[in-house]
C-alpha cells in the first residue's frame, strides 16, 4: 500500500515532466537509430587518389577495384608530389603510387612495391581501410597464383552489419547513463525541492522508500528498454535474436540495480540536479570505456583489462552479446548473470549504506 | 496636475517613476506604479512575496526590463541599457542574506574586490567609517563565512555604500535579521541619510514603517496605498473597531476588527496592516470561516517534553541544552534570527536528527531507538517552510500520498480529503497545481495535508512569511480554530516578533542558548507598553550586558 503510494507519486512527476519524457524516448529510439546508421567502422565513401607511372593494364584493374560504396571514384593525379598536396588538403584520404618498377616486378614475380598513404587523422578508418587495401591486392596476388589462398567465414553477423553492434552498444551506453541520472535525480529532486524533510517524516522504514523509489525508475528503464529493442533493433534494423529475450531482460533488471547504487552513491553527495550531471558524466565514461563497447576488451592493455571486471556494463554487454548473436544457452550465460548478481548486490549494499545515513 | 507645476515642485525630486509595469512572460509582477522620491528620503516598500516590491525595485535599479518611464534627476530612460547612464548613482542590495558576499574572502578582501568592481579609488577615511558604523572594523581579516547573519548584512550593506550611491536600493534588507543587528542597519542608512543620501527599502515588516518618511503599500502587483504612516492610519480610521469578531463581513486581527459597515463597537486606533484588510473589503473580498468539529481526545497534559536536548555539529554548538514543554491545546512560537539554532531543535524534536545529549518523550513515552521514531512521526505534523509539497503533483494527488504513506485506507483518505479541503476552503483548487494557486491557499493545504493522520503535535516552521496580511490573518485564526477544537499541540517559528503577539507562550533562542520562555501574557505585564519587538530587543540587550 505504501510502497504503491510511493510508485504511483513517482510515475506521476515522472510523467509530468514533459522534457525528461521526451529525452527518454529520445535516447532509446533515434539516438540509438542514429548510432546504428552514423557510426561506421567500415570503410564509406573513401576518397582515393592514385598516381599511374607504370601505365599498364594490371594498374587500371587494380584502381576498378576500388569501387562504391567503400571507395569514391578514384582520382588521377600526375606526380607523387599532387598526391601528396592532395591529403594534405584533406581532398583524398589514401593515395597509392604505382611506380614504373611495379608492374614489371609484378610479373617477374620479384617483390613488387606499392607505396600507400594514408591521411591518419581519423585513425580507426585508416587502419581498417588499409587493411581493405591489402585485401584487395591479395586478391591480385591470388590471382597471380601465389601459393596460399584465405577463405574469410565471419561468424554470428556474416555481413559484419555494424548497424547490428552498434545499436546494442549504444543502448547499453544510455541505459547505464539514464540509470544513473534517473535513480539520483529521483532522490535529488526531493532534495532540490526541499521536500526532503517531509520525505523522510512519513512513518515508513528508509529502507521502503529507498528500494521504492528505485524500483519506479527502473521500471522506467525497463519500459525504455522494451520500446527500443522493439522499434529500433528488431524493428528498425531487423537485429536478429539466436537466444532468449528473457535472459536479456533478466541480466537487464540486475544491471539497473548495479547502476542504482551507484547512482545511490551520486544522489548522496549531491545537492541538485547539475551537480548529478557532473558526477555522472565522471562516472559514466569510465564504465563505458572498461566495458567493452566500443572496443573488445582482449584488446585493451593487461591491466586495463583487469580493471574492465571492475565496469557492471563489462557482464550486461558480452552477455546481451552472446544472447543475440551467439544464441547462448542459460549455462553459459551463468558466469555473466552471476557476476552482475554480484555486481548489484555490493553495489546496491555500498549505495544503499550511503544514502541510508541520510535518513 | 499640468507639466509646468511639476518643472516648479520637481527642485527636490531626485527621482520619479511614472507608469512602471513589470511583467515575466504572461506574469504580471507590477502594474502602473507611479511614485516620486525626494533628496534625502527614505521611501519605504512594504508588501508580501510576489506583491510586486522587488520588480519595482529592479526596474529603477536597470535591472530589468520594463515599460513605462522613470526619471533620475533630469534624466529619462526607458530601459536597462538607457539606465547604464546612471548605474554609478545608484546602488542596489539584492534580497538574501548575505548573497552577494563571497564565502572565502575576508571583509578587507571584499573593500578590495568591490572597489576594484566598480573602478573606484581607495579612500581610506570613508572605507574605515564604513566599517566602524558596521562595527566591523576590528574583524577585517575574517572570511565571510565565519559571519554571523546579521554581520553579512551589515557587510553587505557598507558594501554597496562603497561608490557613495546618491540613490541606495535596499531589497528586503532586514528579513531573517536579528533584532539588534536590524536596529544597526537602520542606524547606518539613517547616518547616509543624513549626508544627503535617498533611500528606497523593502521589508515584509509593518513594524519598520515608523522608520520610514514615506510608505507605498504593495499588494497583488499594485500600489494600493501611499503616503506618511500617520496618513494611511488616519485615512480608514472610520472602520476600524476595538476587538475581534467572526463574521462574513469583518476582518478581526490583533485586536481590531475591519469593516465598512458601521459597527455598534467601539472605534479604535488602527494598525497599518488594517489598509490591506480595508482594502480587501473594498474590493469586496470576504473572510474565510473555518469549520472544524470539536473532538475530544484522551491526551496528558504535556505532549511533548524535551530535556536538555544538544546538537553539535564539529565544534559548533547549533543548541546547548535546551528544555522545552508543548502543553495540550497550546500554541508555541519559537522565535529566533537566522542561525539561532530553530531549525536544528526542530529537526530534533522532528527524529530527523539524532540526539547528541538530552532526552525527548512524546506523550510520556522516552523516543530513542529507530522504531520510536518512526512511532514518533506517526504522531507529529509538519508544514515546511515554503510549504515545499510536490510541486508535480496536484493538491489532490499530494493529500493522497500523505494520506496514504500514514496508512489511511482508500475510503478514509477520500472522506478527509473532502472534509479539509471544505474546512479549510480549498475544495474548489484540488485539481491546480500548488504553483497556479495563491501562497495563503498552499499554506492551508499544506497544513491539510499535515493533520491528514490525526497527529497529536502540529510543527510549522515559517508558515506565515511572505504571506500577505489576509492570509496571515486567515491562518493565525485557523490555528486558534485547530487548538481549541482539536486539542493538539502546535509549535510555530517566526521571525515576525510581531506575530509572538497571537501564541500563547514563547520560546526564544540566541545562538543555541534558550533566553525566553514565557506566556505571552506575562512577558507583557513584565514590559508594559512595549510591543514585541521592542520587548525582543530589550531581552535581547539584558542578555547581552550579562
Amino acid at each position: 500500500m505504501k510502497m504503491s503510494a510511493i510508485l504511483k507519486k513517482e510515475f506521476l512527476v515522472f510523467f509530468r515532466n514533459i522534457g525528461l519524457v521526451v529525452f527518454i524516448l529520445y535516447a532509446f529510439t533515434l539516438d540509438i537509430y542514429i548510432a546504428g546508421k552514423g557510426i561506421k567502422v567500415t570503410p564509406r565513401n573513401v576518397p582515393i587518389g592514385y598516381v599511374n607511372e607504370a601505365d599498364n593494364l594490371i594498374v587500371n584493374k587494380i584502381i576498378s577495384s576500388f569501387h562504391k560504396p567503400e571507395f569514391k571514384k578514384p582520382k588521377m593525379f600526375l606526380s607523387e608530389k599532387a598526391l601528396k598536396e592532395a591529403i594534405y588538403n584533406k581532398k583524398i584520404m589514401v593515395g597509392i603510387v604505382f611506380d614504373k618498377e611495379f608492374v614489371k616486378n609484378l610479373l617477374s614475380k620479384k617483390e613488387a612495391k606499392l607505396q600507400v598513404l594514408v591521411d591518419a587523422t581519423a585513425a580507426a578508418q585508416a587502419e581498417v581501410t588499409l587493411i581493405y587495401l591489402q585485401n584487395i591486392l591479395m586478391k591480385f596476388g591470388n590471382n597471380l597464383k601465389l601459393p596460399a589462398t584465405i577463405d574469410i567465414i565471419k561468424l554470428f553477423n556474416p555481413n559484419s552489419n555494424t548497424k547490428w553492434f552498434m545499436s546494442l552498444s549504444e543502448l547499453m551506453s544510455n541505459i547505464t547513463m539514464l540509470g544513473l541520472v534517473l535513480i539520483a535525480v529521483v532522490f535529488v529532486r526531493e532534495k532540490e525541492n526541499g521536500t526532503w524533510d517531509i520525505m523522510l517524516l512519513m512513518p515508513v522504514r528508509g529502507s521502503l522508500i529507498i528500494f521504492s523509489k528505485i524500483l519506479s525508475q527502473v521500471l522506467i528503464l525497463m519500459v525504455g528498454i522494451t520500446i527500443s529493442i522493439g522499434l529500433i533493433v528488431f524493428g528498425a534494423f531487423d537485429t536478429p535474436i539466436n537466444g532468449n529475450l528473457f535472459y536479456f531482460y533478466l541480466i537487464s533488471f540486475l544491471f539497473a540495480f548495479a547502476i542504482g547504487g551507484i547512482a545511490l552513491v551520486i544522489a548522496s553527495v549531491s545537492k541538485s540536479v547539475l551537480e548529478v550531471g557532473h558526477l555522472t558524466i565522471v562516472i559514466m565514461l569510465p564504465l563505458i570505456f572498461l566495458s567493452g563497447a566500443w572496443t573488445p576488451i582482449s584488446s585493451m592493455s593487461p591491466f586495463i583489462q583487469y580493471l574492465s571486471y571492475l565496469s557492471p556494463l563489462r557482464y550486461y554487454i558480452e552477455a546481451t552479446q552472446d544472447i543475440f548473436f551467439r544464441g547462448s544457452s542459460f549455462m553459459d550465460l551463468l558466469p555473466y548473470l552471476g557476476a552482475e548478481l554480484l555486481m548489484a548486490l555490493v553495489l546496491f549494499y555500498i549505495g544503499y549504506k550511503k544514502i541510508g545515513r541520510l535518513f | 496636475m499640468s507639466s509646468k507645476f511639476q518643472a516648479l515642485d520637481s527642485k527636490n525630486i531626485l527621482l520619479e517613476v511614472k507608469n512602471v509595469s513589470v511583467s515575466y512572460g504572461k506574469k504580471i509582477a507590477i502594474k502602473n506604479a507611479s511614485f516620486s522620491l525626494k533628496e534625502k528620503e527614505i521611501l519605504g516598500f512594504i508588501g508580501a512575496d510576489g506583491a510586486g516590491k522587488s520588480s519595482t525595485l529592479h526596474a529603477i535599479a536597470g535591472v530589468v526590463s520594463f515599460d513605462g518611464e522613470i526619471i533620475y534627476k533630469n534624466y529619462v530612460y526607458y530601459s536597462p541599457k538607457e539606465a547604464e547612464k546612471i548605474k554609478n548613482e545608484i546602488s542596489l542590495m539584492p534580497q538574501g542574506l548575505g548573497l552577494v558576499l563571497y564565502d572565502f574572502l575576508t571583509i578587507k578582501e571584499h573593500f578590495d574586490f568591490f572597489r576594484d568592481l566598480r573602478g573606484l579609488k581607495k579612500a581610506m577615511e570613508y572605507e574605515t567609517k564604513l566599517l566602524k558604523m558596521a562595527g566591523l572594523y576590528e574583524f577585517q581579516d575574517r572570511l565571510a563565512v565565519n559571519l554571523s547573519g546579521g554581520m553579512r548584512q551589515k557587510l553587505s550593506l557598507i558594501l554597496s555604500l562603497l561608490p557613495r550611491p546618491k540613490l541606495l536600493i535596499l531589497d528586503e534588507p532586514t528579513t531573517g535579521v536579528d533584532p539588534i543587528s536590524r536596529a544597526e542597519l537602520w542606524d547606518i542608512v539613517n547616518e547616509m541619510r543624513n549626508n544627503g543620501m535617498s533611500a528606497i527599502i523593502s521589508t515584509a515588516y509593518m513594524s519598520e514603517a515608523s522608520k520610514m518618511d514615506r510608505i507605498l503599500l504593495f499588494d497583488e502587483g499594485e500600489i494600493i496605498a501611499k503616503g506618511t504612516s500617520e496618513e494611511l492610519i488616519a485615512d480608514i480610521k472610520d472602520y476600524t473597531y476595538e476587538g475581534e469578531m467572526e463574521s462574513k463581513e469583518c476582518f478581526s486581527f490583533n485586536k481590531r476588527t475591519y469593516c465598512l459597515n458601521s459597527l455598534s463597537l467601539k472605534k479604535t486606533t488602527p494598525t497599518l496592516e488594517g489598509v490591506f484588510f480595508v482594502n480587501a473589503l473594498k474590493k469586496s473580498k470576504k473572510p474565510i470561516i473555518f469549520e472544524i468539529p470539536k473532538k475530544n481526545l484522551q491526551m496528558p497534559e504535556i505532549i511533548v517534553k524535551a530535556n536538555c536536548l544538544t546538537k553539535k555539529f564539529g565544534k559548533f554548538i547549533a543548541d546547548n541544552c535546551i528544555n522545552l514543554e508543548f502543553k495540550k491545546g497550546e500554541i508555541l512560537g519559537l522565535l529566533g534570527a537566522n542561525g539561532a539554532g530553530k531549525t536544528t531543535l526542530i529537526k530534533m524534536l522532528l527524529g530527523l536528527y539524532p540526539i547528541d545529549k538530552g532526552e525527548l518523550y512524546l506523550l510520556n513515552k522516552r523516543i530513542k531507538s529507530y522504531e520510536d521514531r518512526i512511532e514518533l512521526k506517526s504522531k507529529i505534523g509538519y508544514v515546511s517552510q515554503k510549504f515545499s509539497l510536490y510541486k508535480d503533483l496536484t493538491i489532490k494527488e499530494n493529500l493522497d500520498y500523505f494520506a496514504k504513506m500514514h496508512g489511511l485506507s482508500v475510503n478514509e483518505t477520500n472522506k478527509k480529503i473532502k472534509d479539509y479541503s471544505e474546512m479549510l476552503g480549498f475544495s474548489e483548487y484540488l485539481n491546480a497545481f500548488p504553483k497556479e494557486v495563491p501562497l495563503g491557499i498552499n499554506q492551508r493545504f499544506s497544513v491539510a495535508a499535515a493533520l491528514m493522520h490525526e497527529p497529536v503535535v502540529l510543527f510549522l516552521d515559517e508558515p506565515t512569511s511572505g504571506v500577505d496580511t489576509v492570509a496571515r490573518s486567515a491562518f493565525w485564526r485557523l490555528l486558534r480554530k485547530l487548538k481549541e477544537n482539536l486539542g493538539i499541540s502546535i509549535l510555530i517559528t517566526t521571525h515576525y516578533m510581531s506575530e509572538a503577539e497571537y501564541c500563547d507562550r514563547v520560546v526564544v533562542l540566541k545562538r543555541g542558548i534558550k533566553i525566553v520562555d514565557d506566556e505571552v501574557e506575562k512577558l507583557h505585564k513584565k514590559y508594559p507598553g512595549l510591543d514585541f519587538e521592542e520587548i525582543f530587543l530589550e531581552i535581547y540587550k539584558e542578555k547581552n550586558e550579562n
